[in-house]
């Protein structure tokens, strides 16, 4: 460890100029089986940033997965979502030269708080808190969906086929669910209701992806940093808003549609405020449902990792049998928001 | 062939060993990996007794009947499949209640093993 960590010091010290480094302190943060993140603080002497400085290392761990991006083009989304006023972790270097620590990695800033969904969810918050906390959500994605392609910085995202992003991701899962080999009637029913009641896509923009409790961290009632920007996409802002609000990332406050904290009223006015684009919350609802599809294919994903041997794990083998609690919730979702039209 | 306690037995107190004995010592990441080893137990332990009760049978038969009655092939080990590919070939009328009924009785079944908790 304590040779990364001077590995680590070494490449800051080259990029700052400082005279010289000390490490302070240098850990192992828990979170991301992709990615290996690490806390570095330092007290760094001269150079463009003298004195403490507490940074994160994040680089790949052993086992990647296919679809998230590699170390580079995540550098190149944290710095888009940055540039757009993003409450992310400031990007700083970018290391593609794999000889320095073994492979990949690179530096940002590091936020305070927690980004435990439990502690957030459980929380002695108060109401007003609570809004405000929403509020900062729907401006933060409000923000990021001000970057727009073409960019060419970020080139390497693939643009949605077709003119409707959420009929592609029907495609994407019904292909997902062809190569897993295994029988989903309840996934094959949602997405045949996802295909039949397509909302009119919004603009395309750069979507998150993984936007919810848990990918951000809270200090106090404040919003600190979007974390875990991998799985990055051009696509439809109600992707984003649908995947906070689904049922399966409100860790127990099943009656706060917003990440278990507040509610969507709350999340879209803001949304607008900072955005100036309405959105209709019967395009969030329909995503919310897209978005336990997607969880689904995910858990059954992992669930393959480890019976193909890939990569045995007791957590992933759990995961794939949390798949009946995605289809249960979607044999829920869909008859309500029919009763509701 | 007698072999006792049975496995539902044997599965059962060492579970209860893991969670009465063990887990109160533990903290951080090795509490909460035995908790997940006392989570895939409970949901071993669901299984056999369900099958005991033979439910899956009953969760099969009215998969049957449903692929009986909309003239689908109905062979009790292939009927999720079946169900599933007919789905896709938009074979079937996905507001008709009685699929809804019979995907929700698949689902119920499955969540009483995994985690019955969760039905509402």
């Amino acid at each position: 460890m304590s040779a990364l960590a001077d590995t680590f010091s070494n490449f800051i010290v080259r990029q700052t100029g400082a005279r010289n480094a000390r490490v302070i302190e240098f850990s192992k943060l828990s979170g991301g089986a992709i990615q290996d993140n690490f806390g570095l603080t330092l007290e760094l002497e001269g150079g463009d940033r003298p004195g403490g400085q507490e940074f994160v290392v994040r680089q790949d761990a052993p086992s990647g997965v296919a679809e998230s991006l590699s170390r580079s083009e995540e550098f190149r989304v944290l710095q888009a979502a940055f540039g757009a006023g993003v409450t992310a972790p400031e990007p700083l270097w970018l290391c593609e030269d794999a000889e320095v620590s073994g492979r990949i990695f690179y530096v940002m800033s590091r936020a305070s708080g927690t980004a435990s969904p439990r502690k957030l969810v459980k929380g002695d918050l108060t109401e007003d808190q609570r809004r405000h906390l929403v509020r900062r959500l729907g401006a933060e994605l409000a923000r990021l969906h001000t970057v727009r392609p073409p960019m060419d910085s970020l080139a390497f995202l693939e643009l949605p086929t077709g003119s409707n992003p959420a009929l592609s991701r029907v495609g994407l899962y019904r292909r997902y669910l062809e190569e897993i080999g295994e029988p989903h009637p309840v996934l094959e029913w949602a997405l045949n209701w996802l295909e039949d009641h397509a909302p009119e896509p919004g603009p395309t923009v750069l979507c998150h992806c993984d936007f919810r409790t848990g990918n951000y961290m809270v200090d106090g009632d404040e919003l600190t940093a979007v974390l875990d920007w991998e799985f990055a996409a051009w696509s439809d802002p109600c992707e984003d808003l649908g995947w906070l609000c689904c049922r399966s990332w409100r860790f127990g406050g099943d009656d706060r549609e917003v990440g278990g904290v507040g509610d969507k009223a709350d999340l879209l006015a803001s949304y607008r405020e900072v955005s100036g684009a309405d959105i209709d919350p019967s395009a969030v609802s329909y995503w919310e449902v897209m978005a336990l599809v997607r969880w689904a294919m995910i858990a059954l994903q992992q669930a393959r990792r480890h019976m193909s041997g890939e990569q045995r794990s007791l957590e992933l083998a759990l995961t794939g049998r949390m798949v009946a609690q995605m289809e249960y919730d979607l044999l829920n979702q869909i008859p309500e928001l029919e009763e509701g039209q | 062939m007698i072999n006792e306690p049975d496995s539902r037995d044997l599965l059962t107190e060492a579970r209860q060993v893991l969670l009465d004995s063990l887990v109160p010592d533990l903290a951080g990441e090795q509490k909460y990996q035995a908790l997940m080893i006392a989570n895939a137990m409970g949901m071993a332990i669901r299984e056999i007794e369900q099958r005991a009760q033979g439910e899956p049978d009953a969760t099969d038969r009215s998969l049957s009947q449903f692929l009986a009655g909309h003239q689908l092939p109905d062979d009790p080990s292939e009927g999720e499949q079946t169900l599933a590919r007919a789905l896709r070939d938009r074979r079937l009328d996905g507001d008709d209640p009685e699929l809804r009924s019979v995907l929700k009785g698949m689902t119920e079944a499955r969540l009483r093993i995994n985690n019955p908790g969760f039905l509402k």
